[in-house]
């Protein structure tokens, strides 16, 4: 199974600029990348990220314990969105630093605590988490509805220059 | 880096690997495609789908580069033809080569970082861009033609960068409605139109040109959209001035979400895990 993940360099460009604004509270900013889908010979998907949602300021919730919570407003709104427009809905926050980023347990952790809920509003799509570095790009994939989290295989930022990261074989 | 590329060290400490990583689709391995894909198996790319639905015939040797009069006997496939000119360069690459009609096997086009059409019609060129489209894909066409002016002939030729986001073909003035008509009013009774390997070589160059900027820029001025005008009989090469007339414009013609994606998604796959 494989995923692919592109985007065009100008929507990556507007979302890292979204990020890296600062908020009252939160350590971070998170949004939502919003993806068409493609199926990818013989097994695999590829997934187009068209345009973007971010969390607005009142819907963090205050947790220190986290860089940026979200409340159930801020999800709400992404399941409603992936219910009415046939989204994928790939959630992306940033580390700040260039190179391959990676998630940390954290990462894993939460998203692994609402990335599966769209599949109950939008379950014929592709779901997932990302994180952005300032030049590259890692991320998950909740693609089947019952087997476990992917990691996304290769990413390819649409532009000139193109970026093409390559993950998996 | 391998001592083989070392020439070509100046397009970026990461080039030979991005080659090496890239997968690129040539569709059409006649006079310009054949110059192509030799001209990328030489840079190092490393994944190729090659498309050509014909054979090798006499016809072909004024301008197929790698093709001998052995293939004209044995009616080997332009494919083939183009797969052993590439292992030839280097047999390290992978080659998937399908010598049909690629539309019947588009969706091998879908992860590919960049399309090369070297085609003749103009309603293939606009089914390759509705699909480099659809996938994200940049799509890179090339193309010449020689015109019968009464007393004497015309050679020309462009190669066009169609960017998703950017501007498109149509939106260039390239694909017009009236030429795609009018090819279609003519359909079958075309004959071969005439082709001749030099202009083929000077188009294919501009294009893997633009491919390598696409991919590893050694200068800062990378542009989005190219729409390059050979004039042959001047040997002279030319922005468009139709660019000039649309640096404000956006495209409308794929502007629909209706253009993106598989337009019936849903693969029992992702539902029954």
């Amino acid at each position: 199974m494989r995923v692919l993940f592109k985007v065009i360099d100008r929507l990556l460009e507007r979302v890292r600029h979204d990020l890296a604004r600062p908020h009252e509270f939160a350590a971070e900013r998170v949004g939502f990348f919003i993806c068409r889908t493609a199926e990818l010979a013989p097994e695999g998907v590829v997934v187009l990220a068209y345009d973007y949602k971010s969390v607005e300021d009142e819907d963090y919730v205050d947790d220190a314990s986290v860089g940026a919570m979200m409340g159930p407003n801020a999800i709400r709104k992404a399941l409603e969105f992936a219910l009415n427009n046939k989204a994928g809905m790939f959630h992306v926050h940033m580390h700040e630093h260039a190179g391959r980023p990676r998630f940390s347990r954290v990462d894993f952790r939460e998203s692994a605590k609402f990335v599966p809920d769209f599949r109950n509003v939008r379950p014929e799509m592709p779901h997932g988490a990302l994180v952005a570095s300032k030049d590259s790009l890692y991320g998950m994939c909740w693609y089947s509805a019952v087997s476990a989290p992917i990691e996304i295989d290769d990413f390819v930022v649409v532009g000139s220059p193109m970026v093409v990261v390559r993950i998996g074989p | 880096m391998n001592e083989r590329h070392t020439r070509q060290e100046f397009l970026g400490t990461r080039s030979e690997e991005i080659f090496k990583n890239c997968r690129v689709s040539i569709i059409g391995l006649g006079g310009g495609g054949s110059h192509v894909v030799q001209q990328l198996a030489h840079i190092g790319v490393g994944n190729f789908r090659i498309f050509d639905a014909d054979h090798v015939e006499d016809s072909n040797l004024n301008r197929l580069v790698g093709a001998t009069e052995s293939d004209v006997a044995s009616k080997t496939p332009k494919t083939v033809v183009a797969a052993q000119l590439i292992k030839g360069i280097n047999p390290r690459t992978s080659i998937v080569y399908i010598p049909k009609k690629w539309q019947g096997s588009a969706d091998l086009l879908r992860d590919s970082d960049v399309i090369f059409g070297c085609v003749d019609s103009f309603s293939e060129r606009q089914q390759i861009e509705t699909a480099a489209r659809r996938y994200m894909i940049p799509y890179i066409d090339i193309g010449m033609d020689v015109h019968d002016l009464g007393n004497q002939f015309a050679i020309s030729g462009q190669v066009i960068l169609s960017m998703p986001g950017e501007l498109c073909m149509k939106c260039m003035g390239f694909l017009r409605d009236d030429l795609l008509a009018r090819e279609a009013e003519r359909y079958g009774a075309a004959g071969p139109r005439p082709q001749v390997i030099w202009p083929n070589g000077v188009l294919a160059s501009l294009a893997v040109g633009i491919f390598v900027q696409l991919m590893t820029p050694w200068h800062h001025n990378h542009k989005r959209v190219w729409y390059l005008e050979y004039d042959g009989n001047s040997q002279t090469v030319m922005t468009s001035n139709r660019l000039e007339h649309l640096r404000e414009a956006t495209c409308t013609h794929f502007a629909s979400l209706d253009n993106l994606g598989d337009p019936f998604w849903l693969p029992s796959k992702a539902i029954t895990g």
